[in-house]
């Protein structure tokens, strides 16, 4: 009898010893994003992840790698399964409309209002579906023109006054194109690069591509709107300034190209200044960026938003939440504009000395003040940025005679789209 | 037989015990093949029948399948496929038996050079297709830089980013990559031939061709067959090398059925009428396969007794 007393007590001192070890057993949260990837943000999400878990050794992070092409696809499947990851920065509108993402309003109204002060009302409306608020920018991207220097001085062009209308622009390229090399890429890939490209033009002429409620396609119905997409694809069809084969080139073409000295001149965001000394870094200090030439005065540029979000399958979104929060720290959205070039969403970050002594990363914020979001906010965008929108770009630069005839067929498509949800 | 022991009846009671002892021996397949082959396939049916949007779906009958056959994009991938599966297949075939005849009658580095021309089906097809890629890109590629060197091309030519090029291109890589299979069948199917056929018509006078004509066909003849239809629903259904070099583009000039399916799921989000393609892509399958089974059954040649 004692000696089963005693095997009871020290089972239950075991137990107790080894409950509180139990409890605190470290849950792991998986993070993806398309850019982790890149092997310029790579040093610092490595950074920030050994950062938060040596503040939190309750909480383990692992890192999603997927190629960014893959990057939908791979979400898709993991959510469709309820087991995406927990935190995720994907198209957010039509994340949110299939019921992929979590609402974040009751995680935000918890915080001091300090910290939600760092984000302004237009950028939150970007993360907005419904009126509730699915995702919280991060970082983004500002589109710009982009010219290697030296072939503009080498063209005895002058680098401190670039083009600000389309017929400078176009004299210009005339200037910057010879037998290997040319003045810049028209983007025609199969990605939705292409059509973040060709919104440029469209928003550089006073054009719209969809009315005012996204419920009608406006490419070849809005007059400014067709007139900027014959300008843009008629640098390959008809002026011969762009690179061949445009129906393949995409991003990754166009920062090679670029980086090659291929290419004198690119439509890019800060980002791609980074790519292009990766690829060459012979390239460093050769840059410099310039407003996007355009028709209308004030005329606004491109901005991506890029969210974090927190997946509807996720069974720890607080502790998603705080890391979320960790990695929008100050430190670390420096730390990512200085060394990755993504742009800071927080607005309380674009008096920081270090981004002011930044000469390029402070001309980009400055004309991000003048910017339209990307993604637009509708549940089809991703399909129909991807490949609608690419298909008829594609189709033009084949078939430039019918390019009003596609882009009026586009619209079409498209209208039907809009209202099929 | 043991004395006094009468012998048990064959009985049709017996039989069926016999049955199902058989059954039961297949069962632990049987179970696999419904648990990996059947419940998905039921599952893709019904979600064939489905509109989904993420999460959120709705029941609406055949309704996807009468979207899908409206829509101008499966019949234009469905051209493409026709196109895409005919000329990789009679190409397969052709090359496949050139290079199993030469390879039949080489003696020198015999097993190098079919382990050389193997090598393509060894690879992964998305990896092939990788290779392709780059070597086909038109500002630092080899194949763009190789022609330019032999004056054969003026300027880099953009394979992939001209429709005609690019379905060239795609059908050449898959062509690359299917020809040892065919030529792998033929190889084995040679080598059966019976020797004596050949002396016979040698001694009756018959040239190469006619010898090739009236000997090495007809004894070919079933495993040209197997090899064409089994290509067939292999090709007919491929995805990897068309979605990693052109993912259907340039303008849907490579958009073959599957690639639609995949664009219609993960990149239009409607997976209710990519289930109902998916279907329509099996039935096709499954046509090619039953005519394999007929066609084999009739010209499947008499053992030998």
């Amino acid at each position: 009898m004692t000696c089963n007393v005693k095997s009871l007590a020290r089972a239950l001192c075991l137990v107790a010893i080894a409950a509180p070890a139990l409890a605190q057993q470290p849950i792991t949260l998986q993070w993806q994003t398309a850019n982790l990837t890149e092997a310029q943000y790579e040093p610092i999400w490595k950074q920030t992840i050994a950062a938060f878990e040596a503040a939190n050794p309750n909480i383990r992070i692992q890192p999603i790698l997927v190629a960014r092409r893959d990057h939908w696809t791979k979400f898709v499947a993991a959510a469709q399964a309820k087991q995406a990851p927990c935190i995720v920065s994907v198209d957010l509108t039509t994340a949110a409309y299939d019921g992929y993402l979590r609402p974040l309003d009751d995680l935000w109204a918890k915080e001091p209002a300090d910290f939600r002060a760092a984000w302004s009302e237009d950028m939150l409306a970007s993360a907005r579906w419904k009126g509730k608020l699915y995702g919280l920018p991060n970082w983004g991207g500002v589109y710009a023109e982009i010219y290697n220097r030296e072939m503009v001085e080498k063209a005895g062009l002058d680098a401190s006054s670039p083009p600000k209308n389309w017929s400078e622009y176009l004299a210009w390229s005339k200037k910057l194109t010879g037998p290997d090399h040319w003045a810049t890429a028209v983007l025609g890939g199969k990605t939705d690069t292409t059509t973040r490209v060709l919104l440029t033009w469209i928003y550089g002429n006073g054009g719209e591509p969809f009315n005012a409620d996204m419920t009608e396609s406006t490419f070849a119905k809005n007059a400014r709107s067709l007139e900027a997409i014959k300008f843009y694809l008629g640098l390959f069809s008809q002026e011969k300034i762009a690179s061949p084969s445009p129906t393949t080139t995409n991003y990754l073409e166009q920062t090679v190209l670029f980086a090659q000295g291929k290419i004198a001149t690119m439509r890019n965001a800060y980002w791609a200044v980074a790519k292009v000394v990766g690829d060459n870094p012979k390239m460093d200090g050769k840059m410099f960026a310039a407003p996007l030439p355009a028709q209308i005065p004030n005329a606004p540029t491109l901005a991506t938003v890029s969210a974090h979000s927190i997946s509807s399958s996720c069974p720890h979104p607080e502790a998603a939440w705080s890391f979320i929060k960790f990695d929008m720290d100050k430190k670390w959205a420096l730390e990512r504009a200085l060394k990755a070039n993504w742009m800071p969403l927080r607005r309380d970050l674009g008096n920081e000395p270090e981004i002011k002594a930044d000469p390029m990363l402070a001309q980009f914020v400055q004309l991000g003040a003048n910017a339209k979001s990307y993604p637009l906010p509708h549940p089809a965008w991703a399909d129909i940025a991807a490949n609608d929108i690419v298909d008829a770009v594609q189709k033009a630069l084949l078939e430039p005679a019918r390019l009003e005839e596609i882009f009026r067929e586009l619209d079409v498509k498209l209208t039907k789209k809009l209202k099929d949800i | 037989m043991i004395r006094g022991a009468k012998a048990r009846p064959w009985t049709g009671h017996g039989l069926a015990r016999e049955r199902w002892h058989g059954y039961l021996f297949i069962a632990p397949m049987l179970v696999f093949l419904a648990a990996v082959v059947i419940a998905p396939l039921g599952h893709a049916f019904w979600t064939s029948l489905h509109r989904i949007r993420g999460l959120n779906a709705s029941f609406v009958g055949l309704r996807n399948y009468a979207r899908v056959l409206e829509e101008d994009a499966f019949w234009h991938a469905l051209q493409v496929s026709l196109s895409f599966t005919s000329i990789s297949v009679a190409l397969h075939v052709l090359l496949g038996l050139g290079l199993a005849l030469a390879l039949n009658e080489i003696r020198m580095a015999r097993t190098a050079l079919r382990i050389l021309f193997l090598t393509p089906w060894m690879v992964a097809p998305a990896i092939g297709a990788t290779i392709w890629l780059w070597l086909l890109e038109p500002q630092f590629g080899v194949v763009n830089y190789l022609l330019g060197q032999a004056g054969l091309i003026a300027a880099p030519v953009a394979w992939l980013g001209e429709p005609r090029t690019a379905f060239a291109a795609v059908t050449m890589v898959e062509v690359w990559r299917g020809v040892p299979f065919v030529m792998l069948l033929m190889l084995a199917g040679l080598q059966t031939v019976p020797l004596e056929q050949y002396e016979a018509a040698s001694i009756d006078g018959a040239n190469a061709r006619q010898r090739f004509r009236y000997v090495t066909m007809p004894n070919l003849r079933y495993l040209l067959i197997v090899a064409s239809t089994l290509d067939i629903i292999n090709v007919v259904r491929h995805y990897d090398i068309i979605g990693v070099m052109t993912a259907g583009g340039p303008a849907g000039a490579t958009e073959v059925l599957p690639a639609l399916l995949y664009n219609t799921a993960f990149r239009a989000n409607r997976f209710g009428e990519a289930a109902a393609i998916g279907v329509l892509l099996l039935l096709m399958v499954l046509s090619f396969s039953v005519v394999y089974l007929r066609v084999t059954r009739i010209a499947r040649p008499d053992p030998v007794t």
